[in-house]
């Protein structure tokens, strides 16, 4: 036999026994490894490449399994990573180095920080605008159709408003998306539909394929200010234009998936008050998304040649008629109406301004 | 250590073989940072390697009779398991953002995914994991999960509860009792009677913290007064006190439910090990104090999120050795006479692909 570089002291256990018998390994310096018992018989051989050795973590057990089977089991680490480390191609235990109690695990500390922010501020929103830039529009299309076939099924009934005031408002509209900066098919596809809203009364809400509905409530609280509810379909068409609701589903998704790959690390508990915290910050987003098409209201009726404070009106109506003065917070969807009126008519004498 | 040399004779007295748990938060912290920092760092992706360094060193220092237990899981299967769960997600969002009508059948699709996925990930933990170089196995199917988790869990929901020990009875059975190690079976079949009699000091800190939970609010809605609560409820400042008030309400009674959770699940622990036989000879023993067990969950989880994050190693630490320091086996026989079942050491490597433990198998 080649001369040995040492030994180490540990267990044998032939393929799939808990008996145990206690044995040595040794490895020569050909890379020749055996598993010898107390009395110098040998239990296993075989080259070293052949085996496997099981990383090391903390002060646990290493095992050295043979292509038998069979498995050396010792508690000495520093023993047999120095007798395999003549053999052993690579960076053996580089995790394991990573990891030892030294004063380096600070900066790691700083460093997940510091890393978990930069994910959050700019990876996410990087793979947020890859998806929905591979999303293909006709996955747009498909849920749209989806959701508004499953409103109708549900909550919506149909129009009751007279053909001459849609033909009206479908016409502002259609000249509101012509002025948009979308590429041609993707202007074509925006649609205005009419709608009783029953129990979700005067609203107006856009799909990401440019499906605008708009309900008979709405139009009627308006009177017959048309102008107003054109403010009011120039922000749906922002939401769209921007495609702010694809953007928030998968920031929402991707999130989620993240807080949960780490869940196994950071405990249950901790998993659920961090969900809920995401989504507390991700009601921030939807709130900047309802500033962001407010403005895109401002700027759209401005270049139609309309009163781009159309939607400011259209807050005030809602202050007056329905007593919103609710102050935002943190846990609001969309900003404060006093707010929104205020930022809305300051753009507007800006836009306005300028010219 | 001791009993490795000791022949086991054929002899029927009963040896109380302890488990013990050596793992240190020192040295656990190390191991914790970098899995977090390197699973941040690949987006994700390193959460395969980072769990299987987690499960090895935990079960690595978990000792019993002179031996440990061991986590043979492959990352880049429990990947794949992550990769289908995270695409799961992100079609159920969607699903239920666009089309809320089909978010009813994609419900019912999957709740009757679900035991599946219980069933596959319990497979999955058993045949990854072995005592002496011996392998468990679980060879629970589809409708014994159907019944344990989905009906057992309606069965809590429609009897607001008080069926509840019917349904932990039906989910342990189903969980231990399916368990085989080294290809002998495990039993496991709690008495009703006596998981019911953990239910009495639970019941009772929920009523009784209820109560006293609605008490306080109402003497704080009539003793603040609050007078410029308007009608409309629109003002900004009556929404700040209402917001204040739902949270001095939420956080004491989300303590108390959760104080009453982890009560119930010692005790239920305790009666279910004791009941657990595996292979006819040896018996299970669990003595986990109640109170103890909630004071270490509820302490633990405090000191993680005033540490954000950082006391998580030591919290986990300190909750695996206090849950070893509980439980035993009693034996009667020789710990090493088991073999692992040749026949299913082969499908044991072969054909799991999924690691499911987005789905909590907890209460």
């Amino acid at each position: 036999m080649a001369s040995e570089q040492g030994a180490v002291a540990g267990l044998w256990r032939n393929a799939g026994e808990a008996r145990a018998i206690d044995a040595r390994l040794a490895i020569a310096a050909d890379g020749t490894t055996s598993v010898t018992d107390e009395a110098g018989t040998v239990l296993a051989w075989g080259a070293f490449q052949g085996t496997t050795v099981s990383d090391r973590i903390g002060s646990i057990a290493r095992k050295v399994t043979f292509p038998g089977g069979g498995v050396f089991e010792t508690s000495d680490n520093d023993g047999i990573d120095r007798i395999m480390a003549p053999h052993s191609r690579g960076p053996a235990g580089f995790i394991h180095q990573l990891e030892r109690f030294r004063p380096r695990l600070i900066a790691f500390v700083l460093a997940t920080v510091l890393l978990g922010a930069a994910i959050y501020r700019y990876a996410v929103p990087l793979l947020v605008e890859v998806a929905v830039a591979v999303t293909p529009p006709a996955v747009s299309t498909l849920m749209s159709k989806g959701a508004l076939a499953s409103l109708d099924q549900t909550v919506f009934e149909p129009s009751k408003l007279d053909a001459e005031r849609q033909k009206a408002l479908s016409d502002g509209f259609a000249q509101l998306v012509a002025l948009t900066d979308a590429p041609e098919p993707e202007r074509t596809a925006y649609t205005l539909n009419f709608r009783a809203g029953g129990p979700i009364g005067p609203n107006a809400f856009a799909l990401p394929d440019g499906t605008v509905v708009l309900t008979d409530e709405l139009v009627k609280l308006a009177g017959q200010d048309d102008e107003l509810i054109l403010g009011v379909l120039g922000h749906e068409i922002g939401h769209v234009d921007h495609k702010h609701s694809l953007r928030q589903l998968y920031r929402a998704a991707g999130v989620t998936a993240l807080i949960m790959l780490i869940g196994g690390d950071i405990g249950s508990g901790t998993e659920d008050i961090m969900v809920q915290g995401a989504a507390l910050l991700s009601l921030s987003h939807s709130r900047d998304a309802e500033s962001d098409a407010d403005k895109f209201s401002v700027a759209l009726m401005h270049k139609a040649g309309r009163d781009p404070a159309a939607i400011a009106r259209f807050f005030e109506l809602l202050r007056d008629k329905l007593g919103d003065h609710a102050e935002g917070n943190f846990l609001s969807s969309h900003p404060a109406t006093p707010e929104r009126i205020a930022e809305t008519r300051r753009y507007a004498r800006e836009i306005t301004g300028s010219n | 250590m001791s009993s490795l040399q000791t022949p086991a004779g054929p002899s029927l007295a009963i040896r109380r073989e302890a488990f013990s748990f050596t793992g240190s938060a020192r040295e656990y912290f190390g191991i914790w940072i970098v899995n977090v920092l390197l699973t941040i760092l690949t987006l994700g992706i390193y959460s395969a390697w980072a769990k299987v360094r987690r499960q090895r060193y935990f079960y690595g220092n978990t000792h019993l009779a002179g031996a440990t237990f061991d986590y043979h899981a492959l990352p880049w299967r429990i990947l794949v398991g992550r990769i289908i769960v995270v695409t799961m997600l992100v079609i159920y969002n969607v699903v239920v953002n666009f089309f809320p009508v089909f978010g009813l059948v994609v419900f019912a699709i999957f709740l009757f995914a679900v035991p599946w996925f219980i069933m596959r990930g319990l497979r999955f933990n058993a045949r990854v994991t072995s005592y002496r170089n011996v392998r468990f196995d679980f060879t629970g199917g589809y409708w014994g999960a159907f019944i344990a988790y989905i009906v057992g869990g309606a069965l809590i929901y429609l009897s607001a509860g008080l069926l509840t020990p019917i349904s932990s009875r039906w989910m342990w059975n189903y969980m231990l009792g399916n368990l085989r190690y080294g290809g002998r079976p495990i039993e496991c079949d709690p008495r009703l009677g006596k998981l019911y009699g953990q239910m009495w000091l639970p019941a009772f800190i929920l009523i009784g913290g209820g109560l006293l939970g609605v008490a306080i609010v109402i003497a704080i809605v009539i003793g603040a007064g609050f007078p410029e609560f308007d009608t409309t409820g629109s003002s900004g400042w009556s929404i700040a006190m209402t917001m204040i008030a739902v949270y001095g309400a939420m956080v004491p009674l989300f303590l108390i439910v959760l104080l009453a959770g982890l009560i119930y699940r010692a005790g239920v622990r305790n009666v279910v090990f004791n009941e657990t036989v595996i292979d006819g000879r040896h018996m299970l023993a669990s003595s986990v104090h109640r109170g103890r067990f909630a004071w270490i969950s509820i302490s633990n989880l405090f000191a993680t999120l005033f540490t954000l994050g950082l006391a998580r190693p030591w919290a986990a630490i300190r909750m695996a050795s206090y849950m070893a320091t509980v439980t035993a086996l009693d034996t009667t026989g020789a710990l090493d006479a088991y073999a692992s079942d040749l026949k299913n050491a082969g499908t044991a490597t072969g054909s799991e692909f999924l690691d499911v433990e987005g789905f909590d198998l907890g209460f």
